[in-house]
């Protein structure tokens, strides 16, 4: 009897959604198994093999399990300038703000953590929040090549954010509903990306900004200012601070599928009459799909200069993204969406 | 930072700058991601360079003074470690001048040997500084591209001379080894590969808008500053002006061959690059030439060659591996002095060779490509923002251990 | 207009890319499972023939980084060729300048020592084969082919 009641707490959509699917299980896992398969498709595309010893038969795959244990058991250095107590908590309040607008994303019809009518501008500001939390890591720091790191990281945040908020508004606009849910039920037939391509460009490059992945890697410019906010940082605190970032590009594909590809659509009734979220299980085989575009343009592309950066984000995509909203009001006006 | 722990601070005292100074130094120092084996003094004035100071000598291995106290013989591998990614150039300059001083001329067929692995050197080498390029615009690709392909040449290379990179290939009077038999096939599906790869590095590194944009227009070197700074190499063929020591027509074959030396007119970073793409080119087609006209004959001069016992004289005709007469180990050219100038793929480089009769040189004076450019890194980046600084460096192609010797 | 045509060529870059991802072969081997077969001809690891060395002690002479010494064997008259591989830098002047043919280059090349002094051979200890360590436990041998498309193959034998 208290199995069931304790079983059935788990199993709701207010601890299931957050802590397992799509929340805390499902990120560690995507963030364990993405930054294995950017190195795999990095050494495909350079003739090499990339990460092979740790399971030689699985091609290496638990490689970030390994890196995550050795995380686990190095020593963390505190520098003796810093300011230790922001020191400390910066990695922790960024990852704990970059997956906080999880509760907010429907994975099913139904089945949220926190389900209301306004989840898109909720996901959306609340992913806004980390910014700051990498501008506190590279002041505590107390080093002149992190504080060079996080004036760079406040210029791309204020170039993207206008971007990606008008671009994913003109998908609401679009479909006249605020909640992801209702946006994802009218594409049953038609994904958004048909509808209003330019929007999911906007979209796909401000998303590449905000995670701070190439060709927009300006905030950690490696061969510039040694790993920028994130360079004093060691252990599993180094751990965290990495996975903040592809815990930023999760949240935002998982918004980008709902927008544009369809969500959750085909929906699979005969899974989900079992369990909500199995029927849902198409979002994620989607977003793993965008995730893994997103880290393959690694590949491809090196690192924008900070001003050509800022550039694109301010004459390029907000005039875009203004275009996209136009076109959102002409299909609307035109009926083809009603 | 700013004075005071008397309760709360004014605006003003928040928003000016403490001591007046607006201007930061930052040590991209030898313990950096991406500086070399050198360090940068770089002032800025929030993302604007002001001042560049290049700090070398971290690599200095005193070869001039080292080869004071070693025969002449084992002084061509030592100088050979200088710029090792391009080992034949460097060395020849050193046996030109030797043979300058001991009056030794090699017979043709070596001059044309010589050519053909300085030019698989050079093609080599600036895959290396294209490699680097990449990798300083974060760019892996490009990077493991370059170096990938580098492995060509190298196992060519590797086949003619019997080592990868430390060749040791020229000596006094001609060279070690001759020919395989199967490389003319090998090197032309090598070059076919090369050309083919040229162009993939054009779709996804050079015609990259993203590339483009990093560096067009990006310090640049006109034709009159390049001439009074003096640098040397493809950076001043980028720049328009035409000289190239392989013109000089005083070493290897190069006066008999038919090639076009490329210059650009820009002078940007972009032209740069794009000037050793074509200097790869061109140094394929000197190695087809070189190959087509290859003569017959011997590859060790005659005054040497009879200094062999004559059954060494058959094993040398052979087995095509030259044996060196046991006066290599006591050279003692007359007293006097020699210069030499030879093309390396990073500009010309500069050999002084004074003899006072003894088997040890009495002095050795490299100037070597590397340290002439390095007025560049002085130069160019003023004025231009941060992170420009790692994109010139990478277009000038500067090898720290060449210029510190 | 500029935009779109930089847009091709985003997109072409983009293409290259994944032109590679599916469609590539890899050049770099898995050693130690597999061992790259030398041409014979390749500066390795020297071997010095006893029977044939006549003590004219050349090779000492010429060693550029002085890792080639002559020691004196209790009960012969002349002086032996040692080598100390801490030294040795594998130009190979040695091997060209003894008129013999006594010491010659093999093409192994990957021999570890666990000791700096196992790495000095005097003269009882020079003259002998080498093996390389990964062929002692059972690699496999390939063969470099150049190729056309692909740069280098690695062929089994």
């Amino acid at each position: 009897m208290w199995l069931e009641l304790i079983i059935r707490l788990l199993l709701s959509p207010y601890i299931f959604a957050p802590l397992i699917y799509p929340g805390l299980v499902t990120a560690l896992a995507i963030l364990l198994t993405l930054i294995w398969l950017e190195r795999k498709f990095a050494a495909k595309v350079q003739l090499r093999y990339g990460p092979l010893y740790v399971a030689k038969q699985i091609g290496g795959a638990p490689q970030l399990l390994a890196d995550a244990i050795r995380f686990m058991f190095q020593e963390v250095i505190v520098p003796r300038n810093a300011d230790k107590v922001p020191f400390l908590l910066a990695p922790v309040l960024a990852m704990s703000l970059g997956i906080l607008p999880i509760v907010f994303i429907p994975v099913a019809p139904g089945f949220a953590g926190i389900l209301i009518n306004f989840s898109l501008p909720a996901a959306l500001a609340l992913s806004a929040l980390m910014p700051i939390t990498i501008i506190l890591m590279a002041w505590s720091a107390n080093n002149k090549f992190t504080i060079h790191g996080g004036v760079r990281e406040a210029f791309i945040t204020i170039a993207y954010e206008i971007a990606l908020f008008v671009s994913a508004l003109s998908m609401s606009m679009l479909y006249s509903s605020l909640s992801l849910q209702d946006i994802v039920e009218k594409q049953a037939l038609v994904p958004g990306i048909l509808l209003n391509p330019l929007a999911a460009l906007t979209f796909f490059v401000a998303m590449l900004m905000s995670a701070g992945k190439l060709p927009f890697d300006i905030a950690e410019g490696e061969q510039e200012i040694v790993a920028g906010p994130y360079t004093e940082y060691t252990g599993i605190l180094y751990g965290l601070v990495m996975g903040a970032g592809y815990v930023q590009l999760y949240v935002s594909s998982l918004i980008f599928t709902e927008l544009f590809l369809g969500g959750w659509h085909p929906l699979f009734e005969a899974l989900g009459e079992l369990y909500p979220p199995l029927g849902g299980i198409a979002l994620f085989l989607k977003t793993y799909l965008v995730l893994a575009f997103a880290v393959f343009l690694r590949c491809v592309y090196g690192r924008y200069r900070i001003d050509h950066a800022l550039r694109i984000g301010w004459r390029r995509l907000i005039p875009l993204s203004i275009l996209a909203l136009l076109l959102s009001l002409g299909l609307r006006f035109v009926g083809v969406v009603v | 930072m700013a004075g005071g722990g008397n309760g709360f601070f004014s605006w003003k005292e928040l928003t000016s700058p403490v001591s007046g100074e607006k201007v930061y130094e930052l040590f991209i120092g030898p313990q950096h991601p991406a500086s070399g084996h050198m360090r940068f003094i770089v002032r800025l004035d929030g993302d604007i360079i002001v001042d560049v100071e290049p700090d070398i000598g971290y690599v200095h291995r005193t070869m001039e003074k080292l080869s004071e106290g070693r025969e002449y013989i084992k002084n061509i591998p030592l100088f050979e470690r200088a710029t090792i990614i391009d080992s034949n150039n460097i060395t020849l300059g050193y046996v030109k001048a030797l043979e300058k001083l001991l009056g030794v001329e090699p017979p043709p067929r070596a001059k044309y040997l010589r050519t053909i692995l300085s030019e698989m050197n050079r093609i080599q080498s600036h895959l290396y500084g294209m490699g680097i390029a990449g990798i300083m615009l974060n760019h892996s690709t490009m990077f493991m591209w370059c170096f990938g392909d580098r492995e060509i040449w190298i196992q060519l290379a590797e086949e003619l001379t019997g080592a990868r990179l430390t060749h040791s290939y020229s000596i006094p009077g001609g060279v070690r080894r001759d020919l395989p038999a199967d490389f003319k096939e090998r090197f032309e599906k090598a070059a076919r590969y090369m050309e083919r790869r040229l162009k993939d590095y054009d779709k996804i590194f050079f015609s990259n808008p993203m590339i483009r944009s990093r560096y067009e227009g990006v310090g640049v070197l006109d034709k009159d500053t390049a001439k009074r700074l003096g640098v040397v190499g493809p950076n001043l063929r980028a720049s328009g002006v035409r000289y190239d020591a392989r013109l000089l027509g005083d070493y290897g074959a190069y006066d008999e061959l038919d090639f076009e030396v490329p210059t650009r007119e820009e002078g940007d970073s972009l032209a740069r690059l794009l000037q050793r793409v074509e200097e790869i080119k061109v140094s394929l087609s000197v190695i087809r030439q070189a190959l087509e006209k290859l003569p017959e004959g011997p590859i060790l001069a005659d005054e040497y060659f009879k200094k062999l016992p004559p059954k060494l004289r058959e094993k040398v005709l052979k087995t095509g591996r030259v044996k060196f007469p046991a006066i290599f180990a006591t050279l003692r050219p007359p007293p006097g002095e020699a210069i030499a100038r030879v093309e390396m793929a990073r500009g010309e480089v500069f050999f002084h060779v004074v003899s006072d009769g003894s088997p040890k040189p009495y002095r050795v004076r490299v100037i070597t490509p590397s340290f002439r450019n390095l007025v560049l890194l002085r130069y160019l980046p003023r004025g231009c923002r941060f992170m420009d600084l790692l994109a010139i460096y990478g277009s000038v192609d500067y090898f720290p251990p060449e210029a510190d010797r | 207009m500029s935009l779109l045509s930089s847009f091709l060529e985003h997109l072409e870059a983009i293409g290259t890319g994944l032109k590679y991802l599916f469609f590539s072969k890899r050049m770099t081997v898995r050693y130690p499972e597999v061992v790259i077969e030398l041409r014979p001809g390749y500066r390795g690891m020297i071997r010095w023939h006893k029977e044939r060395c006549i003590c004219c002690s050349m090779c000492a002479r010429i060693c550029p980084a002085a890792a080639i010494r002559m020691y004196r064997i209790p009960g012969e008259k002349k002086m032996r060729p040692g080598i100390n591989y801490q030294r040795c830098i594998f130009c190979g002047f040695c091997v060209d300048i003894c008129p013999t043919d006594a010491l010659e280059c093999t093409t192994t090349h990957d021999v570890a020592f666990e000791k700096l002094e196992d790495m000095v051979y005097p003269p009882d200890k020079f003259d002998r084969e080498w093996v390389s360590p990964a062929l002692e436990e059972g690699a496999r041998k390939l063969k470099v082919e150049f190729d056309e498309e692909w740069g280098l193959k690695h062929v089994p034998e």
